[in-house]
């Protein structure tokens, strides 16, 4: 059996947060090929269902990837992608889910440096926690 | 309107934990203006409590409905088949709601997701508070539209008490003081002489101290003749 | 509705250096559903490709098209002008999948799961593709060719000048009466009140002297500048010849600076609660520092301040400023510069870099704050538009609109966000005259397309849309309903992600085309 790779979901807003995604792939450094990203206008729009229905159908983390907070394309969008993503890690927590399988990140269009340290973040946190599944082993 | 709050996801899972179909049911009505019980925090509710079973590995199947009002049974008739098809019915409404399916199903057993907490008013986008208590006999005439029965800690009619201070309650220095903010009001419309005017103690029969209360409203009331098929049976 | 897709990819561009397999990414394509036709080229952008691949799509009957080119920015527009002309594809369902940038480039050193990578890709894109609706566009005509300017500054005036020259109708709103050479109509002693409409087509209310008007405009540029008063803080009280930066410029032209130290600090209010932009010490506190020292270089010339911000190649003054012998003294709110209470010319501050308390005697103190114009609150009331929590006006994202505000047709420029030099603002008001000419010459607006939708037998009117968009467009209709103000409408989707409801959508953004993309992925290996 091959060897399980970590399945990352990115929720990426077409402002800066794809800027920053276009960027990192011109700075011809690598990173891993274990996240799929989905566009999204605004990190506003992303609602918390959007993330929490990601994790359900497999995928080990999460992340939102939006504008810098006051440097936002829609003005107050990544705040409220923020608001979203803080609700749903603390839904998790609650349900003895680790918290740090979702997260928020911004970034700027300038920020070349940012996507390769946030793929290589949540891989960390993927191939800690693996997928869900009981505790005490059992298969997906 | 009605402000209620969505108890902690333990509480809910240890609730529904024994059963195996379980419905989950919303509300489009206040506890959805509250950010509560509408259909975003039913579907979220129900994909997080998917997710804690998969983690824990319970076998659950749950379903998430809305209804328009949950405390009418017109609504409710809508989903009876997916009630009566469930093991437990997990109602986001405020209790109005939850104990009216209870009612119209007595042999379902039926679990609140909410708290049911006030009777408040929207501040601001996600701040509510309490502005009523519903004593069934409003004062607030003689208060410049301020209640200090739901505002005051103590309910003072005649207010302030000694704790005020700089316009803080001494209960909670975070919450404004009902009497001075009378006090300040009633200056501003030129009523001061309000604050001298001593209330009399309240008749609280009017409110829960009286007993349950039923509110009828003669007019609308329909007569035995205008009611139609099962209600004049029964 | 047909669903029917053709995909289209380019080899030249997918394969960039041999990674892919175009022809396996191409029978993967071909395999997935709705998929009528995989169109696989050389150059997608040749003109010769482009009726070929567009006659492919009308034979096979395609209502959407997926197109797989090099990178976005890389596909000719002539292909989709193509596409939507002559295929008779409707614009919102031609899509692009960008493989060079998500794929081949950040994972060129291994293919095997890059090739993995990309076939899921499509299979989420085509997914996506299938789900989507087509959508229209619609214009609507302005009515003038009019810009507003608020304020006759430099940046004002620098604006107005160059939207005059581009044959937009310019009409400057002043606040004083101060005779000024003006292109278009200069409107002295006047105020706005308030607005209605949106980007192209604005009704202004305006206050010129006794009189209210009103008045049709295009697009709108404020440039209120700052409040060039006199700043007011524990270190002016202390020291009541402390001055603001002009009349330090103005002693320093004239020759009358008193003999002794000059020492500039950023504010007059250290320990103010909030750090603000107009706090910052800035360029021209700079360029004065260096003329102070220039002028008479035995003099000691001090800077002290929490943050610089200095624009453009003003940064290489830093330099030139530490060999003239200028010292720079940063500090933080712990342990801000205060004045001896026995000694009035003597202010001790603890230098953060060097990490030790400094007492400097002085002979003249400046500071650098300009605080924000007190009339912006009613300029963003009037306009709408918000305002920083310093006071200025707010703008756009620094990158992608440095003189736009989150209002469209509404630009900003100069000291009315934060302090200045002339150059700057002058620049400033030249992009945002630029702007709004490039703002009003289609004389149309669009609106539509992906937009917000209600649907409103879900809507409880909670008013919680309204209350989150930043553009104003959800209302509460006649019907006791939510609606849309389309014309207003960005695309941003913040109301559907949080309409607790879930009454409203956003075009082509819905919760269901979310999930399938989202699914698609899912499925698809890792």
């Amino acid at each position: 059996m091959p060897e399980r790779r970590p399945k990352i979901i990115g929720f990426c807003c077409e402002k800066h947060g794809l800027d920053c995604v276009t960027l990192a792939a011109r700075s011809e450094r690598q990173y891993d090929a274990s996240v799929r990203l989905i566009r999204v206008p605004c990190t506003g729009r992303v609602d918390g269902m959007h993330i929490l229905q990601a994790l359900e159908d497999g995928a080990d983390v999460v992340f939102v990837l939006g504008c810098l907070e006051k440097n936002c394309y829609y003005d107050t969008g990544s705040i409220e992608g923020r608001k979203r993503v803080e609700y749903v890690k603390g839904m998790l927590a609650e349900t003895g889910i680790e918290p740090e399988r979702v997260e928020m990140f911004n970034a700027s269009s300038s920020m070349a440096w940012k996507f390769h340290d946030i793929v290589s973040s949540m891989k960390d946190v993927a191939e800690r926690l693996g997928p869900i599944r009981p505790k005490g082993g059992g298969s997906e | 309107m009605i402000v209620a709050e969505r108890k902690p996801l333990d509480e809910i899972a240890k609730m529904i934990a024994p059963y195996e179909k379980v419905a989950v049911i919303g509300c489009r009505s206040c506890v959805a203006i509250c950010l509560a019980g509408g259909e975003k925090e039913v579907n979220m509710l129900v994909s997080a409590m998917r997710l804690k079973n998969r983690k824990d590995g319970r076998k659950q199947s749950l379903d998430g409905f809305v209804l328009e009002r949950q405390c009418e049974k017109e609504w409710v008739k809508e989903v009876e088949e997916k009630i009566l098809d469930s093991d437990i019915v997990l109602s986001m409404s405020c209790s109005l709601g939850t104990q009216t399916i209870g009612d119209m199903y007595p042999h379902k057993i039926i679990v609140p997701g909410l708290n049911t907490a006030i009777f408040g008013v929207p501040e601001e986008q996600g701040v509510w508070s309490e502005k009523c208590l519903g004593c069934g006999d409003c004062i607030i005439d003689t208060t410049g539209g301020i209640c200090p029965i739901a505002r005051c800690a103590k309910s003072m009619l005649n207010g302030p008490c000694g704790g005020s201070s700089d316009g803080h309650c001494e209960v909670n220095t975070d919450i404004e003081c009902a009497w001075y903010a009378i006090h300040e009001r009633l200056k501003l419309q030129n009523r001061l002489e309000l604050m001298e005017y001593v209330r009399p103690p309240k008749n609280w029969s009017t409110s829960h101290s009286g007993g349950r209360r039923i509110i009828v409203k003669e007019d609308a009331k329909l007569t035995p003749h205008q009611k139609r098929g099962r209600e004049v049976l029964e | 509705m047909k669903r029917k897709i053709q995909v289209v990819i380019c080899r030249v561009c997918s394969q960039g250096v041999p990674v892919l397999d175009v022809d396996k990414l191409a029978k993967a394509a071909s395999e997935a559903p709705y998929v009528c036709s995989v169109v696989t080229v050389d150059y997608a952008c040749q003109s010769k490709t482009i009726s070929s691949i567009v006659e492919d799509a009308k034979t096979k009957g395609a209502d959407r098209v997926l197109v797989v080119p090099c990178s976005k920015n890389d596909v000719s527009p002539s292909l989709f002008q193509a596409y939507v002309r002559r295929g008779k594809i409707n614009e919102f369902l031609i899509e692009t999948v960008d493989l060079t940038n998500e794929v081949i480039l950040p994972h060129r050193e291994d293919p095997a799961r890059a090739q993995e990578k990309a076939e899921t890709r499509l299979a989420a894109a085509v997914a996506r593709l299938a789900a989507l609706e087509p959508l229209e566009k619609h214009e609507e005509p302005m009515r003038t060719k009019n810009l507003v300017v608020v304020g006759a500054g430099v940046a004002g005036l620098e604006a107005a000048q160059v939207a005059a020259g581009h044959g937009l109708h310019t009409i400057l709103i002043e606040k004083t009466d101060r005779p000024l050479k003006a292109p278009g109509v200069l409107l002295s002693k006047s105020r706005l009140v308030r607005t209605k409409g949106h980007g192209g087509n604005f009704e202004l209310v305006i206050q010129a002297g006794e009189k209210q008007e009103t008045l049709e405009c295009a697009a709108i540029v404020v440039a209120s500048g700052g409040d060039w008063s006199e700043g007011k803080g524990p270190l002016t009280k202390a020291c009541k010849d402390a001055m603001p930066l002009f009349r330090l410029k103005d002693s320093v032209d004239n020759g009358t600076l008193p003999s002794g130290p000059v020492v500039i600090v950023d504010t007059p209010d250290p320990k103010g609660s909030t750090m603000k932009a107009q706090d910052f010490a800035w360029d021209d506190a700079l360029d004065l520092a260096m003329s102070t020292k220039k002028a008479s270089p035995e003099r000691d010339v001090t800077l002290i301040f929490q943050e610089m911000r200095v624009s453009g190649l003003s940064e290489l003054t830093y330099r030139e400023a530490a060999q003239l012998g200028i010292r720079f003294i940063r500090y933080d709110k712990k342990n801000p510069p205060t004045i001896d209470k026995k000694d009035l010319k003597r202010l001790t501050v603890r230098d953060l870099a060097q990490d030790e308390v400094v007492s400097l005697r002085f002979g003249t103190l400046s500071y650098a704050s300009v605080p924000a114009n007190p009339d912006n609150i009613e300029i963003a009331d009037a306009l709408r538009i918000p305002i920083a929590l310093d006071g200025g006006i707010r703008r756009g994202s620094m990158q992608r609109g440095p003189v736009t505000t989150p209002r469209p047709g509404i630009f900003v420029c100069g000291s009315a966000m934060f302090p200045k030099t002339e150059s700057v603002a002058r620049a400033e008001g030249k992009a945002a005259g630029v702007l709004a000419t490039q703002f009003v010459a289609p004389g149309t607006v669009e609106y539509g397309g992906a937009v917000a939708k209600v649907t409103p037998e879900k809507c409880s009117a909670c008013l919680t849309c309204v209350r989150t968009c930043p553009y104003e467009a959800p209302f509460i209709g006649a019907a006791g309903k939510a609606e849309i103000r389309e014309q207003l409408c960005q695309g941003c989707g913040m109301c559907a992600g949080i309409c607790p409801s879930k009454a409203i959508e956003i075009h082509n953004y819905t919760d269901e085309q979310l999930s399938i993309e989202t699914e698609a992925y899912l499925r698809g290996g890792f």
